[in-house]
């Protein structure tokens, strides 16, 4: 079988790419992305100010001693900065789809790895272009019309329904599979989205510290054991009571309490799941996971959760694995924060999965007259996850100073040799926190930073924070002039975030905190590959969810899935906002 | 109305169908007619591994492949019993089996074969539990170039 189509899209796709690229470099379209860059674009601004200032002080000065004019060189703002990276994405991608492009026009395809490997190429960059369009284009539209709408409505309605790349960009892809269907030549690439999104997690691995992964491990288990039990346990329940069958329970189960579609597609061959159960489960679960995506994220927000919470809660509660990030990202997409911890209760759900599908397994057999008997260590091997495997070795090597600085995760910047002179804070920067103490520290301050710190539920270790303790980490601040320990960072950081506090106090923390923690290049590059590669995963997954599927929920798995995946949903909810504390 | 030399029955196992199937037997003659049974897998099936990514590929084929088996066997299971029924009745059969959106696939094959006259059963009540996937009448109905015959609600 011959799988490259032959068609100009790769190359015409090449060559927007090539386009956009050159329009910024070129500064042709740069009023366009004063629109689209509005927060760059001040920052340009002022960067262009200060600079002409300096220009002029020191065209006086050359001129007062009849020198000629120096030579000077505005430095790039972020509006510059980004242009480059668009510039430089567009040039690197579009080169590469207009070659390929090329290839797949003047040669005749003939079955082979050539053939298999270059019909890829052209779904991938059909989804990267959209990738580009949804970051650069359609995201700060929506923030821009967002902003411009709320003295109107009173409310940010993009912030509200978190219209940003990643929700939009699930959108569009589920707009072009139900209303103009995939192309045939982007068909084979749309499906490399899974690979992607594995790609992601694995590379997510070497974000975590040891601590992290070990407190959000620790809570995950706990979490997901429950939640994944309990569902199960209640699906297995209603379905004996209800008479749905034993195949059908038993495929509603995995799907229901584990982790969704992926569940249910690993169990449904062990139980012997029926074609029309199938479609119900799959249905019924696509259905609660994309409308879970777009509810949970606002929420999230108007609950002021914070991303261990939200996470913590997306990871358990959402019914599908896949809608999981989305929702992360959505609820924080310029962090990785959140999908951190997101990720953490995914794979502990996937590590239940081998389980769960034997425990079904054996369940069916038990109660299904004429089951035959499944090899269990083959289902156990089958199932396991291997790309968990890949994610932990990140982990490992990251650990091991792979990436960065050995000790990095253990607050070694938190010592006094790490920080630089010029990363303490500076006498304009601890006066503007020393006022801010002060204010604090009146009634009216105080109460503010106790409400605060309640609905946002900062802990320190096992107790509530106090405003005292903000009082002590800032006058400690004040007196070494950087972070001394990770809790008071945590503490501060919280703060800092504060509505009305004075805006040099808030940078001045902000950047104490950044100095402390100092990311190396590698990592901060991950984190923006991340943001990426989860950006093309999920708008091809988008591209998956057909309405055709979505529509097949009803009957009496709607109903179960409904209950437990409510139940679910609530209850997680609940323990979340209980029990676990904002940040780890 | 004259006697379809050609009968276009689509069917696959609902009640609706098996009422269609009534029909034509009743307007099908033995020794003129061929009925022509037609089963749509309808195209929904394709997306049915959805946006699973945290399975291993082979988890995914064991599961392309399961599905696939049991919408062959159940549409195998199902052509035996309607051309058994019609063999029962000397009626001359031919089936048909293809994927895709049930009222395109329809309007395919009635152009294919040529058919004079196309049976379908009425489609299901609402809340009536069954798969969704229905047939497009519109586009049937527009598309038809020989008389349509639905079968009343069982």
């Amino acid at each position: 079988m011959v799988y490259t189509k032959k068609s100009p899209a790769l190359f015409i796709i090449g060559l927007v790419m090539l386009l956009w690229g050159w329009l910024n470099a070129s500064g042709n379209i740069d009023g366009v992305q004063q629109y689209f860059q509005q927060s760059a674009y001040s920052d340009h601004m002022k960067v262009k100010e200060k600079f002409d200032a300096e220009f002029r002080v020191a065209s006086e000065m050359a001129a007062a001693q009849s020198k000629p004019v120096p030579e000077m060189k505005m430095p790039k703002s972020k509006f510059d900065e980004a242009k480059a990276f668009q510039s430089k994405m567009c040039y690197i991608f579009g080169g590469v789809a207009t070659l390929l492009g090329l290839l797949i026009m003047v040669w005749t395809p003939k079955e082979g790895n050539l053939d298999y490997y270059l019909s890829i190429f052209p779904g991938m960059a059909y989804i990267l272009l959209i990738a580009f369009l949804v970051r650069w284009g359609l995201d700060p539209m929506f923030a821009n019309w967002g902003k411009a709408a709320q003295p109107t409505l009173g409310w940010n309605f993009a912030s509200i329904f978190n219209l940003n790349y990643v929700v939009l960009g699930i959108v569009i892809g589920i707009v072009i599979v139900n209303v103009f269907k995939i192309p045939a030549w982007a068909a084979n690439g749309v499906r490399t989205a899974r690979f992607f999104l594995k790609t992601g997690v694995i590379l997510l691995g070497a974000l975590y510290s040891a601590t992290e992964l070990a407190q959000l491990g620790a809570i995950s288990v706990l979490m997901i054991g429950v939640f994944v039990l309990g569902s199960i346990g209640v699906v297995l329940y209603m379905g004996r009571r209800m008479n749905t069958g034993n195949s059908m329970t038993a495929v509603l189960a995995s799907g229901v309490g584990v982790c969704g579609v992926s569940a249910a597609v690993a169990a449904a061959p062990v139980v012997n799941a029926k074609a029309a159960e199938i479609a119900y489960t799959i249905g019924t679960i696509l259905v609660w996971g994309v409308g879970c995506m777009f509810l949970f994220p606002t929420v999230g927000h108007l609950l002021g959760m914070g991303p261990v919470q939200f996470g913590a809660w997306a990871g358990t509660g959402i019914l599908n694995s896949a809608q999981v990030a989305g929702a992360a990202l959505a609820f924080d997409p310029h962090g990785i924060e959140t999908l951190k911890v997101a990720e953490i209760f995914n794979i502990t759900r996937v590590l239940f999965l081998p389980i769960v599908v034997l425990w079904l397994a054996t369940w069916y057999v038990k109660h299904e007259v004429g089951a035959e008997k499944v090899d269990l260590g083959k289902v156990l091997f089958a199932k396991f996850p291997v790309f968990v495997l890949g994610f932990i070795l990140m982990f490992a090597l990251s650990t091991m100073g792979a990436f960065t600085p050995s000790g990095h995760y253990q607050g070694k910047y938190f010592s006094s040799e790490q920080i630089k002179e010029d990363k303490l804070l500076k006498g304009k920067e601890t006066k503007a926190i020393e006022g801010e103490l002060a204010r604090l520290k009146e009634p009216a301050g105080a109460k503010q930073l106790q409400d605060h710190f309640t609905e946002k539920a900062i802990n320190i270790g096992q107790r509530h924070a106090m405003p005292e303790d903000a009082y002590k980490g800032l006058a400690d601040l004040i007196a070494n002039k950087k972070m001394s320990t990770r809790e008071q960072e945590t503490l501060l950081k919280a703060v800092g975030k504060m509505k009305g506090l004075d805006a040099v106090a808030a940078n001045a923390i902000d950047k104490a905190g950044k100095a402390a923690y100092h990311s190396s290049k590698t990592i901060g590059a991950f984190r923006d590959w991340l943001a990426w590669l989860f950006s093309f995963g999920l708008i091809g997954l988008g591209m998956q969810i057909t309405m055709a599927a979505l529509k097949q929920a009803g009957g009496t798995p709607l109903i179960i899935g409904g209950v437990v995946g409510t139940a679910k949903a609530v209850g997680s909810l609940i323990v979340v906002l209980l029990f676990v504390k904002e940040f780890i | 109305m004259k006697t379809p030399l050609k009968l276009l029955l689509c069917h696959h196992g609902t009640a609706g169908a098996r009422r269609a199937e009534e029909l034509a037997h009743e307007i099908a003659v033995s020794g003129t007619t061929t009925l022509v049974h037609c089963l749509v897998v309808p195209e929904f099936w394709a997306g049915m591994q959805g946006d699973d990514w945290l399975n291993n590929a082979s988890t995914r084929d064991a599961f392309g492949d399961y599905v696939e088996n049991m919408l062959e066997n159940d549409a195998k299971r199902e052509l035996a019993a309607v051309a058994s029924r019609c063999h029962e009745r000397g009626l001359a059969y031919e089936s048909v089996m293809r994927f895709g959106n049930p009222a395109e696939t329809v309007l395919a094959i009635a152009g294919e074969i040529g058919a004079d006259l196309v049976v379908i059963g009425s489609p299901r009540m609402k809340g009536e539990e069954g798969l969704n996937s229905r047939m497009e009448l519109e586009k049937l109905v527009r598309g038809l170039k020989c008389p349509l015959l639905i079968a009343p609600h069982p």
